[in-house]
Formats: structure tokens, sequence, C-alpha cells
């Protein structure tokens, strides 16, 4: 067992969480991953109360484990989606683009641990001082919304900057990660990549083929020149993507309605050619469909193998 | 030096640009900031200023950043 403060403070078997991914993280897969010893996350995307009050209670039908929500605070519902955390009371709520500081006193009122992910020791820094439980460094491997800095120089140097503990997250999706991640100075991961072919994430078929299918340099980031960067496989809607967004009689609202509603088209759909496929650097290294029960155990022994063979290492 | 100069001195550094180009009634959106540079800018003045500054969504413009860090050092 990997001595962690995530296992003895949050009551997870191993030290790690499933990442918040829009239009997949939805109670089913939380619950396999909680289930499993993790801690499943759901995403509270950018949907209504309703939904994600919805998915909540669905959650806790279908396990008993601690799990947490995903808020991401650039949502035209964030207000009141931080207002269904702060009532269901979920252990975690993690948040991500941007700063939950406004939220945050209201979630701490009702012992939620909060959680945000940080781009930079700046974020990590403010987010200790209003109370966060922990960080989530996430390095730019990831998938999804991506900064700067890689997971490699991320980690350590948000955990010199702040004195909770600090989650690895971006290019992890395997035990090598996880021992890394920990010899970084993290004490677990979040992997989102890893669980998007997770037998009972509900993606579609077609958007677990492309990870199954991505080789190392498959993915792309775009949408650097509206200032939010994601991360997602090489398709055609990246290629036309790219094209437009390098295309200086293309405008900013041109470019930002292209991207409307193609990662619902890639995941609930399955659209091969308009939607939007994220993933992380780490695709290529999920070679299989299995239970998040499966990935999370394969991970760990491989994470507690290396970690008990580091004296090997010194003479 | 007074907060707003400060303001503008890091800002300038920080983004590469001409601190002359700032006014007081910027937003950090006409600034072009997202999150990550007011936290960078915020963590800056601190170590500048020995003032802790909290951010919250009250914080639009330059101006409303010198009246926090003002409020602060009173």
């Amino acid at each position: 067992m990997i001595n962690s403060i995530l296992v003895s403070e949050l009551g997870l078997q191993y030290p790690i969480f499933q990442g918040g991914m829009a239009w997949v993280s939805e109670a089913n897969l939380a619950a396999a991953v909680s289930n499993a010893g993790g801690l499943g996350i759901i995403s509270a995307m950018n949907l209504n109360a309703e939904y994600l009050r919805g998915q909540i209670r669905k959650c806790r039908t279908l396990t008993d484990k601690p799990f947490g929500v995903n808020i991401m605070l650039m949502s035209p519902f964030v207000k009141e989606v931080a207002q269904v955390c702060a009532e269901e009371a979920p252990a975690v709520v993690t948040t991500g683009a941007g700063l939950p500081n406004l939220y945050m006193k209201d979630w701490l009122s009702a012992g939620i641990r909060v959680i945000p992910v940080v781009p930079s020791t700046a974020m990590a820094k403010l987010v200790e001082r209003a109370g966060a439980f922990a960080v989530i460094a996430e390095g730019g491997e990831s998938g999804g919304h991506v900064g700067d800095l890689s997971t490699m120089t991320l980690v350590p140097q948000v955990a010199d900057t702040v004195d909770i503990p600090v989650i690895a997250a971006g290019g992890i999706a395997d035990g090598r990660g996880a021992a890394a991640a920990m010899m970084l100075g993290a004490v677990g991961v979040q992997c989102g990549t890893a669980f998007l072919c997770a037998a009972e994430c509900a993606v579609h078929d077609n958007y677990k083929q492309k990870v199954l299918n991505a080789k190392d340099i498959d993915t792309v980031v775009t949408g650097k020149r509206l200032g939010h960067a994601v991360r997602s496989i090489r398709n055609p809607f990246t290629k036309k993507y790219v094209k437009q967004e390098y295309d200086p009689t293309c405008s900013a609202k041109e470019l930002e309605a292209l991207g409307v509603g193609a990662l619902r088209k890639a995941a609930v759909e399955g659209d091969l050619e308009n939607g939007c496929f994220l993933a992380g650097q780490a695709c290529a290294m999920v070679h299989a469909i299995r239970p998040a029960k499966e990935i999370i155990e394969t991970m760990f022994t491989e994470t507690e193998r290396l970690l008990k063979g580091a004296p090997a290492w010194v003479r | 030096m007074n907060t707003y100069e400060t303001i503008a001195k890091l800002l300038a550094e920080q983004k590469d640009m001409d601190a002359n180009d700032i006014r007081p009634d910027m937003t950090f959106s006409d600034l072009e900031l997202d999150s990550l540079d007011v936290a960078e800018l915020v963590m800056n003045l601190e170590d500048e200023l020995g003032v802790p500054v909290e951010i919250d969504e009250s914080l639009r413009t330059i101006a409303d950043l010198v009246q926090k860090v003002d409020a602060g050092k009173a």
C-alpha cells in the first residue's frame, strides 16, 4: 500500500484521482473509480445545477465510497453548480480554469476538501491561502485545457511553494508515471486519459478507438490564440482549426464559434470529422479497454514495485 | 512610487509591455490578462510591497487592484 495523505485523510485505497472531464466523467465512471479505491470525480462541465445534482445523487446510489465533483470555473452555470456542491457536500471539489476563491468559504463550511487544479506556483499559493486541502499541479502533457509548464517542472516547483499536499497530473498513465510523480514531491496522481478507455466510461466507442489508435505524436494543442489552449488528438477538426487559428483573416469570434460543441460531437456522437477528441500525450500509453479497477490496480502494483526498488539506484 | 505606478511597472515587466500604455480604468480583459496572469501579478505585488492581496470577483480593473492594495496597507 502506498503511504500517502490521500489514503489516510481521504479514505482512498490508492492515491489516484480520476480527472473531471466534460462529457466523459459522469456518475458511472466516478463510482467505478471510487469503488476501485481511487477518487472518482463527476464533471459539472458547462451544464446546470439540475444535471449536477442528478449526477451526485446517482453516484451515491452506485458507491458508498468518497467521490468528488469538478467545477469548471468558466462555466456559465458556475454559481449554481457551486451552490449545489455546498448543499450536496461531496467529499472533494476540484476546480479548473481559474481561481475558486469566491466559492471556497461555502465549500469549506460544508466540510468539503477543496483541491484546485493549478498551472503555476502563484495560483497554488493563492488557493493554499484560501484554504485548499491540496492542489493538483497539472502539466501541459495533459488533455483538455493546458498550461505551458510540463509536469516534470511544475510539480517540484509547486511542492516547493506550498505546504499543502500536491497531486501530480499530466502525462501519467502507468505505474512509472505515478512513481516518478512521488519522486517529484507529489502525494498522488490525477489521471484523465488513462480512464477514457475504462470499461465503465460512457464516452462514444469512436472516442475510445481514437485513444487506442493514437501514437506518441498524435496530439496537438490548439486555441492558444484565444488564451485557452487545449490538447486533443489530431483529426480533420484539429486540422481545420489550426488552419483557421493561423489565418489572420479569421476573427477570434469565428475561431471561438468553430470550437463550440466540438467536444460533445466527439464524446457523445463519436463524430470523427467534426469532433474534438480531447486527450493527453499519454494516450499512446493506453492499449486496451479495461475496468477502472484493473487500470488502478495494475498502475499501483507497478508503482509499489518501482518505489520498493528505488534503493537499487544507490550504491 | 505610488501603488498604481508599482502595479504598472510590474505588469509591464510581466507582460513585456509599455507601462505608459496601462491606464487605471483598464480591465484585466482589456489587458488580455487571464486568471494565471492576475495570480502572477498579485504574487509579484505582494513580494514588492509586503502586503497580502486577496483576489475576488470584484477585481476587474487596475483601479480596483490599486484600491485593494491600498486598503490592505491601511
